[in-house]
């Protein structure tokens, strides 16, 4: 007799096992973790107990971990939009880089304009550097069938440098010692915070975002054709669906939400353009869309989840004394095992005895 | 003809997959030197059962004897090992290898230290034996269809398979191909080889099989000897009720041209010529329907009317407008509605709902589409009555398409073509793989249209249907038309002798 | 099906590259890297935070911009807090290592701050900001930034003068050059490296006026391998010592394999290329960590934009390699002395009469630069051969 262990694919992915299996998987991770920060001599309870109040359980862990989830929330539905339609743009961190860029120059060049005029005019700078930034990829992609998964990676090493070389040169604030960064943007162009908090406007956007999104996809032809291209691209082109046309349409408003995202963290957190504005907001972004199955309500609460686990990892270090790795591990963990974990949802294992 | 013992014994097989019983208590048994055919509807559960014999997949329940003794197939390979060998419907051939490349492959012997000439040798005595002509050094891709099924065929002989399962073989084949495996199949029955024959088409079991065992939704219905039933017999256990097999039809009406297509030509998805100069007209309430052998230009033909492919050279007009190389929304604005050959990969999108399906020509107008909004109201009360006319079964609007069967799939997809009121339209394997209710459902809904008037080009590769249907008959190869003949008394030979390529002595244009 | 397909080989993909970006991601402060002379190069565990001891202790946090275990920037400030736990036992340290410098620096202070810590070292350029921020709403906490230049009533700004020691380093190299060309592998082109690069110099031409420094940067601050390649063009070009503004010894090692000399920095990189290295400037944050802090419990603390030299002991000289000639340790040492005493500082070093690249006079006899001046140096010695990008 041996036992052999199967994977048979579901015909259709079940919708109870969608929901309970990353459940599952988060726990299971925790499992995991736990043995580990058992290992190393701390009870898994206690740290789990301090991550989750570090992101959760007070008024300023919660607000942080908003805040955390604003451009994550913001690129994710970037990122979103486009894998809809099969358009695999790895380039959302190039585009909230450019969409900063665009946004501060505008900060920047008018340091005396209101408030009401300065904060429209960076939001639509954001937007429209991401989505300018998004588009050569979309021209390439549509025009040359050039595989827009290398340029939109590619084009992300050219933003980081470009951002790098204004903050390091042009840009540098004359009264900044010679430190790299820009000037601070006049208080007008920051955006509002909600009471005391770093919770700000950005936060408003991501939503309005998801709504527009959703209203989008369900509602609007524009929304259909995505949906039709991304589910059978053929039949698109055999009901006159025009390819090009929503490749570059797409694309830049994928890029134009992530430079949304990357307007909101100069002018909601950072207050001037400098080099790391961004830990990695765009690659992170995918992770979250793509755990969000590409919904965006589901992003907006992945995002948020997201952030928690990133904020509450904070407090291995600051109540636990255990190093960055140890967040790291944890982090990994959790993603490993739910990605993992959806290999269940489509697949289910049989195990059979046979002579 | 039978022996004591049957070579093939499936007991109790049942098989479940998520949400279907395919095989539900089977009792199958074949028997060495007779051929058994495996009738049954799409969906009926034969290549489930003969994939379980094939060891492809395994049985939930139920036990299988070969020869009389209990056997486990945990894998083709050990079908194999038992002499049981399935040709597919897909054939599973390596393209620039040889013949004799393909037969040993995946043998156990070490074919490159072996003669090679022995190997051949074999394979000749083989085809000579049986009647399977093919030359062992030629290229799989140098052959025609009906070449790699025998050399499908010579693969399982050399394995030393004596229980031989096909698949829909007469599918990709011409007539006088069938006929020629027909032959082949009797010679090899009667060497005693077993002989299991999957097909929905009655008029061949009628003619090559010795018994018949009927399956419908998973169960057996009956297994008969040929000799003591008829092909009325077999649809009603088929199908569950009478079947009638006449269409009746008006004759034409005679009409304007809808359709001219002139010297056409264009590329196949290999950049080779597929159309080279096709020239005929399809007129107002005709049928004109084009025959050929899968794969010599039909699907070019179909894509390059509907704006999907673009023509090298040549015009398109739609009644006297020229069409040609416009986009396909263009083309379907004209009131142009295709049925694609690929209905899942082309006409329908599998995971989306069947409203979504359903609006899918017509979405972006009025009054589906309101500016740059869907009208979701109008679009519910389109497909709803949509869905009740065209007896769509599901449970609503918004369950997704990947869930329907295969006929449901092709209500859906005539639904919406015959919902734009086309002028013309253009049918590819509107029936293929359906089962003969749904076929007959979807031969109704087509003579509707031709009463209404629309122009039809029908390509099939069912020549009973082109005949029963069409007003005129086009047979295509290799990209060109060899001939174009009335329907009426049209004979199946000379139609044979044009898909295998001989052009019709006058060029007929006839009833134009 | 294909789409699940393809989005799967796409994430396997992503993780790798989200891996890499994290791995590369945060670096050091536009900023020297540094070791102490105070401890070995041990990595001890961290002190745990609250302990009902009798008395409270004095709770001091750092938050640091790499790894304790990077050997440079961050290791250094490390063996400073241990230097400080060990000095002053009434204080207790916690710290963060990997805090990128954007927007997650001041949630990471803020709860520092929040959790009771009474004094808090910021060790990066970037959290200049944040700091700042976080300082504003809790005025009864003691924040210091490392580098930066904005300060607040009860936020300081501290940093050192590394020039004095590389001015030492300078002379050494200036004597033992034979090519008479030197080579310096620099990281940005900002006024800190740029003032580094002109104190060696001037140490440099001060012995050996006939000599010249080729400057390349790499846009980086820890990048062995760059840092390395670096090297060997300058090597390439007939340097034959290699001195340095980075934070791996990978320039010194290059050195070592082709056989010339080099000068390391931060820490006393001796120990990775023996027969190169002919000294290295190094940091000595402890001894301003202790000084501070005491003030602090004492109360004696004012807000103070704190520029220390070699003096106050912030900053020093590793060990002159034994292969040095005596006569030129000699030389050295006389001039360490000095600056020891005071008789010398970055004031003498930069003062008249200086000239430009092009041979102008910028800084006339009897004149010396300003430390305003000095913070916002743009410009290039004469003797320096490279260009400063605008």
């Amino acid at each position: 007799m041996k036992l052999t262990l199967r994977l048979e694919r579901r015909l259709t992915p079940s919708r109870a096992l969608g929901f309970l299996i990353p459940v599952f998987s988060i726990v299971l991770a925790l499992c995991f973790g736990a043995v580990l920060l058992a290992a190393v001599g701390k009870n898994p309870g206690v740290v789990y107990q301090k991550m989750f109040s570090g992101a959760f359980g007070s008024r300023f862990g919660l607000t942080e971990t908003v805040v955390k989830a604003i451009p994550l929330m913001l690129s994710g539905l970037g990122v979103a939009v486009a894998f809809r339609m099969l358009l695999w743009n790895i380039g959302a961190e190039g585009q909230l880089q450019i969409g900063a860029f665009a946004a501060a120059g505008v900060a920047l060049a008018f340091p005396q304009a209101p408030a009401v005029v300065i904060i429209p005019a960076m939001m639509l700078a954001g937007f429209l550097g991401g989505a300018l930034w998004a588009s050569i990829p979309a021209a390439l992609k549509a025009k040359l069938q050039v595989n827009e998964i290398i340029t939109s990676l590619m084009l992300n090493y050219v933003a980081i440098y470009w951002v790098e070389y204004l903050v390091y040169g042009p840009w540098r604030n004359p009264k900044g010692y010679g430190f790299p960064g820009t000037a601070p943007f006049s208080p007008a162009a920051e955006l509002p915070r909600l009471g005391t908090s770093r919770v700000h406007l950005g936060l408003l956007f991501g939503l309005v975002a998801a709504l527009c999104l959703y209203f989008i996809l369900r509602r609007t032809k524009w929304g259909y054709e995505i949906r039709v291209i991304g589910e059978n691209p053929t039949a698109a082109r055999y009901a006159g669906i025009s390819l090009t046309r929503n490749i570059l349409m797409v694309m830049a408003l994928s890029g134009g939400l992530a430079g949304l995202a990357g307007m909101s963290e100069v002018s909601g957190i950072i207050h001037a353009l400098q080099r790391g504005i961004s830990p990695g907001y765009g690659y992170t972004a995918i992770i979250v869309a793509w755990l969000a199955k590409l919904n965006p309500w589901a992003i907006v609460v992945v995002s948020f989840l997201f952030a928690g686990l990133l904020v509450g990892g904070d407090q291995l270090q600051i109540s636990m004394g255990l190093p960055a790795a140890m967040s790291n591990i944890l982090q990994g963990a959790v993603l490993f095992f739910i990605l993992g974990g959806e290999i269940l949802v489509r697949n289910r294992i049989s195990l059979t005895w046979e002579k | 003809m039978t022996s004591a013992v049957p070579s093939v014994q499936m007991l109790v097989i049942t098989k479940r997959f998520p949400g279907v019983l395919a095989n539900d208590h089977i009792d199958f048994s074949a028997n060495a030197g007779e051929i058994h055919a495996l009738l049954g509807e799409n969906g009926a559960g034969k290549s489930t059962l003969m994939n379980i014999l094939s060891g492809l997949y395994h049985p939930d329940q139920g036990d299988i004897h070969i020869h009389g003794r209990r056997v486990a197939l945990r894998s083709p390979r050990d079908a194999i090992s038992l002499g049981i060998g399935m040709v597919h419907q897909h054939f599973m051939l390596v393209e620039p290898h040889t013949v004799a490349e393909n037969v040993t492959l995946g043998l156990d012997e070490p074919r490159f230290l072996l003669n090679s000439g022995q190997i051949e040798q074999k394979i000749a005595a083989l085809s000579e034996k049986y009647g399977l002509k093919v030359d062992p050094e030629a290229r799989i891709w140098q052959l025609s269809v009906g070449e790699q099924q025998r050399v499908e065929i010579i693969k399982m002989l050399y394995r030393n398979a004596d229980i031989l399962i096909l698949d829909e073989p007469t599918a990709v084949l011409t007539p006088q191909e069938a006929r020629e495996l027909f032959a082949t199949l009797k010679r090899m029955a009667a060497e005693g080889h077993t002989i299991i024959f999957i097909t929905h088409k009655l008029d061949e079991v009628m003619a090559i099989s010795d018994r018949i065992t009927v399956l419908r939704k998973g169960r057996v219905v009956s297994t008969v000897f040929t000799s003591a039933t008829s092909k009325q017999e077999l649809a009603r256990m088929m199908v569950g009720r009478e079947v009638f097999f006449q269409v009746t039809k008006s004759p034409w009406r005679g009409g304007q041209a809808v359709l001219r297509v002139e010297a056409a030509r264009a590329l196949s998805d290999k950049g080779l010529p597929a159309l080279k100069g096709v020239s005929f007209a399809v007129h107002e309430g005709e049928i004109l329907g084009v025959a050929g052998v899968a794969g010599n230009g039909q699907r070019e033909l179909a894509e390059a009317i509907t704006g999907l492919r673009p023509l090298t050279s040549g015009e398109v007009y739609l009644c006297d407008r020229r069409i040609t190389n416009q986009n396909p929304r263009q083309i379907l604005d004209q009131k142009v509605s295709h049925i694609p050959e690929d209905r899942l990969g082309m006409g329908l999108i599998p995971n989306l709902s069947l409203s979504d399906n359903l609006i899918l020509k017509g979405y972006f107008a009025p009054p589906l589409g309101r500016g740059p909004f869907l009208d979701q109201k109008a679009i519910d009360a389109h497909c709803r009555e949509l869905i009740s006319r065209f007896e769509v079964m599901a449970p609503g609007p918004d369950s997704s398409v990947k869930l329907l069967s295969g006929g449901n799939l092709q209500r859906l997809l005539l639904a919406r073509e015959i919902s734009c009121c086309p002028r013309l339209m253009v049918a590819v394997h509107p029936t293929r793989g359906l089962d003969v209710g749904a076929t007959e459902a979807v031969h109704k809904m087509l003579l509707e249209q031709r009463e209404e008037g629309a122009a039809i080009l029908l390509i099939s590769e069912d020549l009973d249907e082109l005949l029963s249907l069409s007003d005129r008959v086009a047979v295509l190869y290799e990209g060109e038309i060899m001939g174009i003949v009335p329907a009426q008394g049209a004979q199946v030979e000379e139609i044979g002798l044009m898909m295998a390529g001989t052009k019709r002595a006058r060029p007929a244009e006839v009833a134009a | 099906m294909f789409r699940g397909k393809v989005l799967w080989t796409l994430l396997a993909a992503l993780t790798l590259v989200a891996t890499l970006v994290a791995a590369c991601g945060p670096t050091p402060t536009p900023v020297p890297p540094t070791p102490t002379p105070v401890a070995k190069p041990t990595i001890p565990p961290p002190t745990a935070t609250p302990a009902p001891t009798a008395p409270p202790k004095m709770k001091v946090a750092f938050i640091y911009v790499g790894p304790i275990g990077d050997a440079g920037w961050t290791w250094a400030h490390d063996q400073g807090r241990l230097y400080l736990e060990k000095q002053l036992p009434y204080v207790e340290t916690t710290y963060i290592e990997n805090v990128p410098e954007g927007a997650d620096a001041e949630r990471v202070i803020r709860d520092f701050a929040q959790k009771g810590y009474q004094v808090i070292f910021t060790t990066s350029f970037g959290y200049m900001d944040p700091t700042i921020n976080v300082a504003k709403d809790f005025p009864k906490v003691t924040f210091m930034h490392c580098s930066g230049y904005k300060t607040a009533a009860n936020s300081g700004t501290y940093f050192g003068k590394i020039e004095e020691p590389r001015y030492v380093s300078g002379l050494i190299a200036g004597k033992m050059t034979k090519s008479n060309i030197l080579g310096y592998v620099a990281a940005y082109p900002i006024p800190e490296v740029i003032r580094g690069i002109n104190a060696f110099t001037l140490g440099v031409r001060a012995v050996n006026p006939k000599a010249q420094v080729r400057v390349v940067w790499t846009n980086t601050w820890y990048d062995p391998a760059k840092e390395r390649t670096a090297a060997e063009g300058l090597l390439d070009l007939g340097a034959d010592v290699i001195a340095q503004h980075q934070d791996t010894p990978g320039p010194q090692q290059a050195a070592e394999a082709r056989g010339k000399y080099g000068v390391g920095y931060d820490a006393d990189m001796s120990k990775f290329a023996p027969k190169a290295v002919l000294t290295s400037p190094i940091w000595n944050w402890g001894v301003y960590y202790v000084d501070a802090v005491k003030r602090v419990k004492e109360g004696t603390w004012k807000t103070e934009q704190y520029w220390g030299g070699w003096k106050d002991g912030i900053v020093d000289l590793a060990p002159i390699a034994a292969f040095v000639p005596a006569e030129v340790k000699k030389l050295a040492e006389n001039k360490v002395a000095e600056f020891k005493t005071g008789k010398a500082t970055i004031f003498t070093v930069f003062s008249g009469p200086l000239k430009d690249q092009t041979g102008k006079v910028v800084v006339p006899e009897g004149k010396s630069m300003t430390g305003d001046e000095l913070l916002n140096m743009t410009w290039f010695v004469e003797g320096v051969v490279g260009t400063i990008p605008k």
